[in-house]
Formats: structure tokens, sequence, C-alpha cells
């Protein structure tokens, strides 16, 4: 079989290199055909002349024959040299699909991995916060400080915020329907129950897992992907003691002081409403809040909270130390992360909702 | 195009009296040369001396405290964000890390400049990227994303990037750094080859003395933050300057635990970079 011949102008450039692709396409080029490339007339050309020289050996692979060239001289010998590998590579193929039934069985098997790992986290996590110090194996108590400063104090302000403008909207609410029946002194019980028992609770969380749980995540990936954990790991050192135990500590100690915190705040702004919007007395209002809760009440906010502390620090460790991929791993996971927590957060109250229906009351 | 780069009269980039501070730490104290076009101007000096610093701020990424930095006649240090945007597009940065975007595979990161201003037809880009990636030996990593890669691929595909545009100035910080020597020998033929066919200016910054002696036109030498040697390679190798002759053969710092204490010298930190 003879070669197909295309001769190439005196300068190899964008334009004159589309032109030529042009033309070569109009050949029939057969099944184990050639494409002979003629650069003997040409003095000079550039990268984006060599590339379409590639666009146009790809269109020749594809039908089965190749590109060959001859007569280069000088500067186009020297860039043709650059340019060959990329002309005698084989013919490109796209990354493969992954069907749906793979993916399917792809995810199965990943969720299960990720809840042995999640599980093994909480165990080792639970080992080094509560057994390990007792058992004089270290903890990094110095750290502990900083981290509930960090978790703790710098939040007070936002939660504070968020408390107060919800009990001041829950007195709002409840207002509007009790007062029709002269019965706005019962907001007062309303607010009191509603943040004793559940909402300064979950609102809490909410702040601290926006706040610290998008943190810990964001931090912990970061570590990760610049091979921090690595060098831990490397130093014999142990990830869970050395980075979540601290934190989990820190918050668990932290979260039920915010709850208070959340429980106070969202009264406060109840009882604006009905100070000055409902015109009942301070002293009648807060008369009638303290005898609305029993302490058994105010233990169930605060376990609650507990628990949500574990849930936001577990979480966020679990998802920053899975992380794959640079810095949009690591933005990924944090969201991943915050998702999860307030997901968690609300099936972990409902459970506790139960266990209070069922069985504490 | 090397031929007529190298007959134009006068610098391509000149920088005088360069100063430079991190918060109130002075970087460097003064320093003044010229690049010429087609040439390979290789900056040497010790860790944490400040050739980072001196790169970021040629290339408009850092502004000074005081000095100019002129490219083609136009003081860079003077320009707003969207002219030094302008002076940024002729010029190709390959960062000591690579530099690459992680969400996108290394194929699209040597096409975004191509897309965004390269005034190529979208047709032309997929075989301009593989051509380039060919170029720096990682034709076969086009899909892959940048975390799947060796750091020293990581590095050739920032220089894949940074030649996207054809820019007739190279900024490339630490190329052989933590290559094997294969590699890092393949990398100082890639600087020749392009600097030979696309008369293309480099300003290297190295450490290695296989490579300086290898691709250096001429050498500056940077130490507590002034230019202590500004000269050809001979000119470097034969020099009396006790810092130079000490660099060339490869001695041993007796200083080095004096350094940190220099008044304005600084300490290491290289993970400020
Ligand atoms: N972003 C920064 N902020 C403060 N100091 C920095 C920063 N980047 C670098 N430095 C300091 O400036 C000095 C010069 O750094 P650099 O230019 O990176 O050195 P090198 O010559 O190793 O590239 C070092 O002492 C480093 O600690
Ligand atoms: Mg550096």
């Amino acid at each position: 079989m003879t070669p197909i011949r295309i001769p190439v102008p005196g300068e190899l450039t964008q334009e004159t290199g589309r032109a030529l692709h042009r033309s070569a396409r109009e050949h029939a080029l057969q099944k184990g055909g050639v494409l002979l490339v003629d650069l003997s007339n040409t003095r000079t050309m550039d990268a984006r002349g060599g590339a379409w020289l590639l666009t146009i050996a790809e269109w020749a692979k594809a039908r089965g024959g190749e590109l060959a060239w001859e007569g280069a001289s000088g500067q186009v010998a020297e860039f043709m040299e650059l340019v060959e590998p990329g002309l005698k590579a084989a013919l490109r193929k796209k990354p493969r699909r992954v069907g749906l039934l793979e993916n399917l069985g792809d995810a199965t098997i990943r969720a299960t991995a990720e809840v042995r790992e999640f599980l093994n986290l909480l165990v080792d996590a639970i080992y080094w916060t509560i057994l390990a110090p007792f058992l004089g194996r270290g903890f990094r108590w110095g750290l502990l400080l900083d981290e509930m400063h960090e978790m703790g104090v710098r939040a007070v302000r936002i939660n504070f915020m968020m408390n107060f403008l919800l009990g001041l909207t829950i007195a709002m609410l409840s207002a509007a329907q009790l007062r029709t029946f002269g019965l706005g002194i019962y907001v007062a019980d309303l607010v009191m129950i509603g943040f004793a028992r559940e909402l300064a609770a979950v609102m809490t969380a909410v702040v601290v897992a926006a706040r610290t749980g998008a943190a810990i995540a964001a931090e912990l990936a970061t570590m990760k992907v610049q091979e921090e954990i690595d060098a831990l790991r490397g130093m014999g050192l142990n990830v869970p003691q050395f980075l979540v135990a601290p934190k989990l500590l820190a918050l668990t100690l932290v979260m039920p002081c915010l709850v208070s915190l959340g429980m106070l705040s969202g009264i406060a702004g109840g009882m604006i409403w009905g100070v000055y919007v409902l015109d009942i007395r301070p002293d009648a209002w807060l008369n009638e809040t303290l005898g609305a809760a029993k302490l058994k009440d105010i233990f169930q906010g605060l376990f609650k909270g507990f628990f949500f502390a574990i849930v936001i620090v577990l979480i966020g460790c679990h998802n920053g130390l899975r992380v794959e991929g640079g810095s949009r791993g690591v933005g990924l996971m944090t969201t991943r992360a915050v998702v999860q927590d307030i997901f968690l957060i609300i099936v972990v109250d409902m459970m506790f909702a139960l266990l209070f229906y069922y069985v504490v009351d | 195009m090397s031929v007529d780069a190298k007959n134009l009269a006068g610098p391509i980039i000149r920088v005088e009296n360069l100063v430079t501070h991190y918060g109130d730490t002075p970087i460097l104290k003064g320093v003044s040369f010229c690049v010429d076009p087609g040439e390979i101007f290789v900056i040497i000096g010790g860790s944490g001396c400040g050739k980072t610093t001196l790169l970021k701020h040629m290339t408009g990424l850092l502004s000074p405290t005081s000095g100019k930095i002129v490219h083609d006649g136009t003081d860079i240090t003077l320009l707003d964000e969207d002219e030094l945007t302008r002076v940024q597009r002729n010029i190709g940065i390959a960062f000591q890390s690579g530099g690459l975007f992680n969400s996108m595979t290394v194929g699209d990161n040597v096409a975004l400049p191509l897309r965004e201003y390269g005034k190529v037809g979208e047709d032309l880009i997929p075989s301009l990227v593989r051509f380039k990636l060919n170029l720096v030996g990682l034709g076969a990593a086009e899909h892959l994303m940048p975390d799947e890669l060796s750091g020293g691929m990581k590095k050739r595909a920032g220089l894949a990037r940074a030649i996207a545009l054809d820019p007739p100035v190279i900024y490339f910080d630490e190329p052989s750094a933590g290559l094997d020597p294969i590699m890092a020998s393949g990398l100082d033929d890639l600087i020749l080859n392009l600097r030979r066919l696309l008369g293309i200016t480099f300003i290297i910054v190295t450490h290695e003395l296989d490579s300086i002696r290898k691709i250096s036109d001429r050498i500056l030498m940077l130490d507590q933050g002034s230019a202590i040697f500004l000269g050809t390679l001979a000119e470097a190798e034969s020099s009396d300057a006790p810092r130079v002759r000490q660099f060339f053969e490869r001695r041993a710092d007796e200083f080095i635990a004096q350094r940190g204490m220099v008044p304005g010298g600084h300490e290491e930190e290289e993970g400020a970079e």
C-alpha cells in the first residue's frame, strides 16, 4: 500500500496546522495505511503546530492507520524529536466508566468498611480518653485547656445569641395561641420545659457542630493531606491518643456548660417577650418558670448534650481522617462531617425522646 | 524565534534595589540585577535566604517594600491589579510543590490557562495538552488526579502547565529538588530544549550543582538578603568569595549554628511556604 503523502507548508503554526488537519481528513485512510507528512519544505514550527500533528496522528490511529513523517531538518527536526513520543504513543482511551450495579456493590462494601472504621475509632477514642490517663499512658493535658478555650469560651457569644433568639421566637409563637385564652403566663412554663429538655441541647449542638465539628474535620483532613498524620504514625505516635482524645475530653467537658448557658439564654429570651409584650410582672414570670421544670428535665438536656459532644467530635475526626485527594477532599469531608453531625444529632435526640417517654417518665 | 529574541536590545527583566519584608523581618535588603532575553538565569543560595521570596516578587505575587521590578520596560510594582494580570499572562510560573489544582485531572490543569485565555480553538486543546504533557514525560498521566502523582511528577505537571501558553519567560522554583538523577537530568535537557527551540527565558532557583553546571548562563547568589555574586558559571567557580567557594565545593557550613543569630538573619521555616 502506498502511503498517502501530505505536504506541510513553510511554517507549521496554529493556522496552517488546522488547514493541514482539514486536508488530511479528506483522504480515505485505510486500515494499516500510512499517512506520510512531508516536512521537507517546513522551516519553522511551534508548539501549536506540533499539537495539530498529534491531532492528525490520533485521527489516523482511530482509523487503524498510522502517521509517519520525513524530510524534517534543522529546528523542525529537533522539534519533531520532542513531538515523537506523543505521535508514537498508542491511541488514548478514555477512562473506563463504572456501571450502576458495580457502583451499588462498591457503595455497600464502602459503607461496611466505613462503619467498621468508625467503631474502631470509637473504641480507641474511649480507651485513650477515659482509661489511658488512669493507666498512666499519657494524655496531652496542655492541649486540653487550649481546646476547651477554643471550643467553649469562644462559642459563648454565638451560642447565647442563637438560644436567646430561639427563646424569643418560641415565646412569640406560643403566646399568639395562649393569650387568646388569657393564659399568657403559661408561655413561661412552655419555654422552660422546652429549653430544659430539648431546645437548648439541640440548638447548642447545631452551633457546636457548625463551629467545632467543621473545624475538627478540616484540621484533621488538612493534616492528612499534608502527610502530618503519616508523620505522627511514623514517629510511633498514636493518632487517637494524640489528636482525638484531647478534643473528645474537651468537648464533653465544655458541652454541658454550653447547654446550661443555652437554657439560661433561651429562658431569658422568652422572659423578655413575656415581660415587655405580654405585660406579665417579672417576679410572677420567674416564679412560674422555676415551678415549671423539675431537676430531672434539666438533667435530660445536659445528658443529651454530653452525647451530642461525643457524636460531634467523633464524626469530625472520622471524616477528617478519611479524606482523599487534596484541597477539594478537605472541603468535601468538612461538609460531610457537618451534614452527618446534624443528622445524627436529630437521630440521637429522637432516641432519647423514646427512652425518656417509655422508660424514665 | 530564539534568534529574534536574542537580538532584542536590553534586558527582559530588571530588578533594582529590591527591599522586602515579611512583617518587620527584612528578607531582601537591596538586590539589583538584570535578566537578558533567552538566558537561563539561575538563583542560588542557602535554604531560607529568600530565593522563593525573590521569585514571588518578580512575578508580582508579592509587592516589595521598595525598589523596582521592570518587565519589558514596565515597572510591575506600579501596576494595578488588571495591568498586573496582563503581565502575568505572559510569564509561566512553576511552583516548588507543583501548585496543581487538586480538584482537576492533570490534563485539565494544563488545559485551564489555554481555555481561560489561550486564544486556542477548543478543537486543538486536547492535543496541545497531550503535547505539553509529553514534553515533560507525563503523557500517560493525563487522566490522573494530582494526588495520584509522586512529588517529582507533580513538579513536571506544574511545568507543563507553566509552558501551556508558550510564555516568553518561565520562573521555576527548585525544579530538580526531589527528582531522581535521571529525571532531573531529563528536566535539564527539557529546559535547554525549550530555550533553544522556543527562545524561552528561564529564571530558575536551584540547589543542584550538576544542574547548575549543565544549564546556567548566569548565576545570582543570595546570602542573608543580599546579592553576593552575579556572573557566569566559570566566574563563580573561580570566585574568591568564601560563600561562593563554599557552595561550589559543597563544604559543610561551619557557621550553620550561628546563621539564625546573625542580626537580620532568620531561621529556616520551610513550612511557611
Ligand atoms: N509567608 C511568610 N511569612 C513570614 N516569613 C516568611 C514567609 N515565607 C517565607 N518566610 C521567611 O522568609 C525567609 C525566606 O524564605 P524563602 O524565600 O522561602 O527562602 P528560600 O530561599 O528557601 O526559598 C525564610 O526565613 C522564611 O522563614
Ligand atoms: Mg524556596
